[in-house]
C-alpha cells in the first residue's frame, strides 16, 4: 500500500536534491575555512582587476596632465597612496566576501543537515 | 475576484504543466525585445542592426541561462559603442567589467534585473522594478537595480550625444574619453534615479514586512509615491529634463502592474485573520496568522446520460393495471421495446 507521508517526503527530498541540493553539496564538500579561503582568493583577483580598471580610468581621464606632471611628482608618495588605496579597496571587498560566504556556508550546512535528517526518517519508514 | 483567483490558479497550473516549453519561449521573447531595444536606441553598427542577428542571438539565449542573455546584451551594446567611438567602447567595457567582477560574482541571477530595467525604461515604466524588488527580494537588490540604471544611462548618454562624441574633437581621444566619463559621473538624472530607486526598494521592503493588514498594498502605494516625489523634487531642484506627466503616468501604470505582481505572488484573506498567544520555556509568542486565499479552478465535466439501449431480445410483455375514472380496473399489455436513446451534456 502507498504510504502518503513517505511519498511526500521523498518528493520534497528529490526536488531539493535536483535543485538547490546540488549547490549545497558542492559547498559543504569543502571545510568551512577552505571554502571561504577559496572565495576570498577569487575576490582578491576580482578586486585587483577592478582596481586596475578604475586606476586606468583615472589615469586616462586626465592623461595629458598626468603625463605633464609625472616628472614633477613624488613617485614614492604616489605609489604609496595607490598601494594604500588598493589595500583598502581589496580589504573592504574581502570583508564583504567573508561575511557573504560564511552565511552561505552555514545556510548550506543547515540545509544538508536537514536533508540527512529526512533521509534517516525515510529509512525508518522502510524498516518499520 | 473569484474569477481572477480562478484564472490565477489556471495560469499556475498551466505554467507548471508546460514549464518546459514556456520558459524558453519567455527567455526568447525577453532577449529578442532587449536586443531590438538596444539596436533601436543605439544602432551605430549596421551589421547587427537588422532583425536576423538579434533573432539568432535570442534563439541561442532561449536554451541557456539568463546570464548568457545578459552577456549577449552587453556584447550588443559594446559593438554599438565601438562603432560610435573606440573610447566609448573602452569606458562601457570598463563599466561592464566592474559590474560583473564586483557584484555579479556574488549573485549571477540578478543579471535579469540589469536586462529588464533598460527594457522598462524604454516602455516608460521603470518604476515597476524597484517596487517589485521591494516586494519579492531583499534590500541587497538595490545594487542590481543601480547597475541596471547605470547601464541604461550609459546607452542614453551615447544616443543623446552621438554628434558630440563623433563630431567635435574627433581627433582628440582623451577629450572623448573624458566626455564619456563625465557623462556618466556628472549625470544628475542618473544619480537621482539611483537614489530614488534605492529608497523605494527600502521603503517597500520595510512596509511589506510590517505586521499590519494590507501591508503589501500599502507598501506598493508608499513605494510609488516615494519614487514619484523624489523624482519630482529632483526635477525641480536640478532641472533634470524629466517629463512630469511621464513620471506620474509611469508611476500609475507601474503601481497597477505591481498590484498584478502582488496578486500573482500573494493573496491574503484579512477577514479571517487569527491572533493567538502561547508560550514555551524561553519566549512568549504573539502570533498573527493570515490565511491565503486559494481557489481551485472549476473542473468542467462532460456528463453523458444513456438510457437503456434497445435490446434484441424483446422483454416479456407485462400486464399493467389501470384504474379508470369510474373505478373499474382494467388490465392491458404495454409494449416495452419503443424506448428512445439520447445523449445529454
Amino acid at each position: 500500500m502507498v504510504n502518503e507521508e513517505r511519498i511526500k517526503l521523498m518528493t520534497k527530498m528529490a526536488v531539493y536534491e535536483a535543485g538547490e541540493g546540488k549547490k549545497d553539496k558542492a559547498i559543504t564538500g569543502y571545510f568551512r575555512s577552505d571554502y571561504i579561503s577559496l572565495q576570498i582568493l577569487k575576490s582578491i583577483v576580482s578586486a585587483t582587476v577592478s582596481f586596475v580598471i578604475l586606476f586606468a580610468l583615472y589615469i586616462f581621464y586626465d592623461f595629458e596632465i598626468f603625463m605633464k606632471d609625472i616628472y614633477k611628482m613624488d613617485m614614492f608618495q604616489f605609489t604609496r597612496l595607490v598601494l594604500i588605496l588598493y589595500l583598502v579597496f581589496t580589504g573592504v571587498f574581502v570583508l564583504i566576501t567573508y561575511v557573504v560566504y560564511a552565511i552561505r556556508y552555514n545556510k548550506a550546512k543547515g540545509k544538508i543537515k536537514k536533508f540527512f535528517g529526512n533521509l534517516k526518517r525515510m529509512s525508518v519508514f522502510y524498516y518499520h | 475576484m473569484a474569477g481572477l483567483l480562478e484564472a490565477k490558479e489556471y495560469i499556475k497550473n498551466f505554467y507548471s504543466k508546460y514549464e518546459i516549453y514556456i520558459k524558453p519561449v519567455l527567455k526568447f521573447l525577453l532577449a529578442l525585445i532587449s536586443f531590438i531595444l538596444i539596436n533601436s536606441m543605439m544602432g551605430y553598427m549596421q551589421a547587427i542592426s537588422g532583425f536576423a542577428i538579434p533573432l539568432m542571438a535570442a534563439l541561442f539565449c532561449s536554451f541557456l541561462p539568463w546570464s548568457v542573455a545578459v552577456l549577449f546584451a552587453a556584447g550588443f551594446m559594446l559593438a554599438h559603442f565601438y562603432a560610435l567611438a573606440l573610447e566609448c567602447a573602452v569606458v562601457a567595457l570598463a563599466v561592464f567589467l566592474l559590474i560583473f567582477l564586483l557584484y555579479f560574482r556574488f549573485t549571477p541571477k540578478d543579471g535579469l534585473v540589469v536586462l529588464l530595467l533598460p527594457l522598462l525604461f524604454g516602455l516608460r515604466i521603470p518604476y515597476l522594478i524597484p517596487v517589485a524588488l521591494g516586494l519579492l527580494a531583499s534590500p541587497v537588490s538595490m545594487i542590481s537595480c543601480t547597475c541596471g540604471v547605470i547601464v541604461y544611462y550609459l546607452m542614453k548618454f551615447a544616443s543623446d550625444n552621438m554628434t558630440l562624441l563623433t563630431g567635435v574633437n574627433a581627433e582628440n581621444t582623451s577629450q572623448r574619453f573624458r566626455l564619456m566619463i563625465d557623462g556618466l559621473m556628472d549625470n544628475k538624472a542618473m544619480m537621482i534615479t539611483i537614489i530614488s530607486f534605492a529608497i523605494t526598494i527600502l521603503v517597500v521592503y520595510m512596509i511589506r514586512r510590517m505586521s499590519m493588514d494590507h501591508a503589501w498594498t500599502i507598501a506598493i502605494i508608499a513605494g510609488i509615491l516615494t519614487n514619484a516625489v523624489i523624482l519630482l523634487v529632483g526635477e525641480l531642484i536640478f532641472d533634470l529634463h524629466l517629463s512630469i506627466l511621464g513620471i506620474l503616468l509611469g508611476s500609475l501604470i507601474s503601481g497597477c502592474l505591481a498590484k498584478v505582481v502582488q496578486f500573482l505572488s500573494l493573496n491574503l484573506d484579512y477577514s479571517r485573520t487569527e491572533r493567538v498567544q502561547f508560550e514555551d520555556d524561553d519566549y512568549y509568542y504573539y502570533v498573527k496568522a493570515v490565511p491565503k486565499i486559494v481557489m481551485a479552478p472549476q473542473e468542467k465535466r462532460v456528463k453523458k446520460i444513456h438510457t437503456q439501449r434497445k435490446t434484441t431480445t424483446a422483454a416479456p410483455k407485462q400486464p399493467t393495471t389501470i384504474k379508470t375514472s369510474n373505478g373499474v380496473s382494467r388490465t392491458r399489455i404495454v409494449e416495452q421495446d419503443e424506448e428512445e436513446t439520447w445523449d445529454s451534456i
